[in-house]
């Protein structure tokens, strides 16, 4: 198992480097900068002036309800949607100006897979290479590289539309490496999959990441976020809420652990205002009661009667809640 | 130094055209058992069924010609605008909204202006392919009276980059996929009957006529007679000139449009 991981690193690496040193400007600069960065569709504010600086090699996550303003902001980066204000540059090119040199160095899954039906597996992805210069045997050779490193060997001569929910996203996420990007950036890219695929699409991510790849990703799983991000931001309503590493994130925002208060019944609205009146930092989940806090708040629920009280260890998901609250969002 | 700062100006990657081409190509070689039905069968059953079914009953349509002589370059014509029309309006819609196939071009470093060419470009293709075919097979049932009938392939070219250039237009405004019906009732239907391929313009009422000179197939059809019969004079050349002046219209036009639409 090892071996074959071993080698299948491999067989992304050296090429990939070669063309990543091959581009690169500016080896110490943020690979992304945005300054004051602004998107509006008519009145409508999706980004609300946020600023980023995004590491070369890190893999760096954006979560953020829906409508955040998570996708407008990775649309904004990888050129398909004109900034309205402020200053967006990668690899030290302004995205307005050098849109087409940006988009050199960019593999992009956009949540839409994007995939032509009227293509095979194969056929799409040297199709693709094709609109980076990369054609002929070389475009093949690499096209049966990335398929094998994402496990769609068997599948190359299929029609896309007999692939899975999970293959078409491997195959999505296999034409966004194609190209030797030097910044990939995946919106979404295990929403919908089961269990299996999503953890099969991490491995792989995980396998890229070390290959020196900067990764920038959405999602809506904590767990993802948690796992695979160096760095993140927590967005909502078109503005960053919090940003860093994501241990630090929940030592700040959570506390160490969060006590599951579950009220008897009956006792529901005592406990609450009871809650609210020693003020503590609580979710209200309708059953449970998820109370958070820097460690001291053990101490003080032992005083809290009529309820049934467990611990766990906080995580992204009550760092989250508590910055962008419960209400469901549209759209 | 002019060169240069032309240069600097227009971003265009010819090398991208070929691409978005190529993607088209590899898309129809995927289904050419089908497509070769649209592209020689379909316009030799119209073919056959005017041509020989009506024209039996048609006497005198023009000076010199059998309904079948006078019908062939125009079936020819037409059938050109057909593929051109088809592939870039419904196609080209399939492509840009259901399924986001621009999206993914987009997202690779090919701008909204070789998109549009190499669309135009594959929809020219197609009618150049039926255009070849139908011409052959014209040929052989001896209905071209001149050998410069092969340069009604060249008109096919045209015609192709005429109709691919509006069919990108309409897919670029097209509300939606229900509405594209409209390019076929409403334009692709009255253009192929009213073109001068069925019958001259002349027989139309007086205050038509004009009209009909105006509509895009009619010089297409006009030029490709002029050809076929090898009478071709100053207003067959008036006609290619024309439809020069439309393609070179019609592509910045779609190529603004489906930039208003797609880049948001």
């Amino acid at each position: 198992m090892n071996a074959s991981r071993q080698r299948e690193i491999e067989l992304v690496t050296p090429e990939h480097t070669r063309q990543m040193m091959r581009r690169r400007r500016n080896g110490d600069s943020p690979i992304v900068r945005a300054v004051g960065l602004v998107k509006r569709f008519g009145d409508v504010v999706a980004v609300d002036g946020i600023e980023l600086e995004i590491e070369r090699g890190e893999t760096f996550g954006l979560l953020g309800p829906n409508g955040a303003g998570k996708t407008s902001t990775m649309r904004m980066i990888a050129c398909v949607s004109p900034v309205t204000e402020g200053t967006l540059s990668v690899d030290g090119l302004n995205v307005k100006s050098h849109s087409r040199a940006v988009r050199d160095r960019l593999g992009v899954v956009a949540q839409q897979d994007g995939l032509d039906p009227d293509l095979n597996v194969r056929e799409n992805l040297i199709v693709h290479a094709r609109y980076f210069g990369i054609r002929g045997e070389t475009a093949r050779r690499r096209a049966d590289e990335m398929l094998e490193f994402f496990g769609l060997s068997g599948r190359a001569t299929s029609a896309v539309d007999s692939l899975s929910g999970g293959l078409k996203r491997r195959l999505t996420i296999a034409r966004a490496f194609l190209t030797y990007p030097e910044l990939v950036i995946l919106d979404e890219p295990t929403t919908g999959l089961d269990p299996q695929s999503r953890s099969r699409v991490w491995d792989r991510l995980a396998d890229l990441k070390a290959a020196g790849v900067t990764i920038i990703m959405s999602t809506h799983y904590m767990e993802e976020a948690s796992m695979l991000c160096d760095r993140l931001v927590i967005m909502d309503h078109g503005r960053i809420l919090a940003q860093g590493v994501p241990d630090e994130l929940v030592r700040d925002y959570a506390g160490p652990e969060t006590a599951i208060v579950r009220p008897l019944p009956g006792y529901r609205a005592e406990v609450l205002g009871w809650l609210s009146e020693r003020g503590h930092s609580f979710q209200d989940s309708g059953a449970v009661f998820s109370v958070t806090g820097s460690g001291g708040q053990r101490a003080d629920l032992t005083e809290l009667r009529h309820v049934t009280i467990f611990y766990r260890l906080s995580n992204l998901e009550d760092v989250f809640l508590n910055l962008t609250g419960r209400e469901l969002r549209d759209e | 130094m002019a060169v240069a700062i032309l240069h600097r100006r227009i971003d265009f990657r010819p090398r991208n055209v070929a691409g978005v081409w190529m993607r088209h190509y590899v898309a129809f070689r995927g289904g050419w058992l089908v497509e070769s039905t649209a592209i020689v069968l379909e316009p030799m059953f119209i073919l056959l069924a005017v041509g020989y079914g009506i024209g039996r009953f048609v006497s005198d349509i023009a000076p010199g010609l059998t309904y079948q002589e006078f019908v062939a370059p125009g079936i020819i014509a037409g059938n050109a605008m057909w593929h051109a029309l088809f592939q870039c309006s419904w196609g080209a819609y399939q492509r840009m909204q259901t399924h986001r196939v621009y999206e993914t071009m987009l997202t690779a470093p090919v701008n909204m202006s070789e998109l549009a060419a190499g669309e135009i470009a594959f929809g020219a293709t197609r009618s150049l392919m039926t255009t070849a075919a139908v011409l052959v097979t014209a040929a052989a049932l001896g209905l071209l009276g001149s050998p410069w009938a092969i340069l009604i392939v060249g008109v096919g070219v045209l015609i192709g980059l005429v109709f691919g250039g509006m069919g990108l237009v309409f897919a670029s405004i097209a509300p939606s996929s229900h509405s594209l019906t409209l390019v076929f009732t409403m334009v692709g239907t009255p253009l192929f009957f009213f073109s001068g391929a069925f019958f001259p313009i002349a027989s139309l009422p007086d205050w038509l006529e004009p009209v009909a000179w105006a509509l895009p197939l009619t010089p297409a059809v006009h030029a490709s007679r002029g050809l076929a019969t090898g009478e071709f004079g100053l207003t067959h050349l008036y006609a290619l000139l024309y439809l020069i002046g439309l393609a070179l219209l019609l592509y910045p036009l779609a190529t603004r449009l489906l930039r208003r639409r797609l880049i948001v």
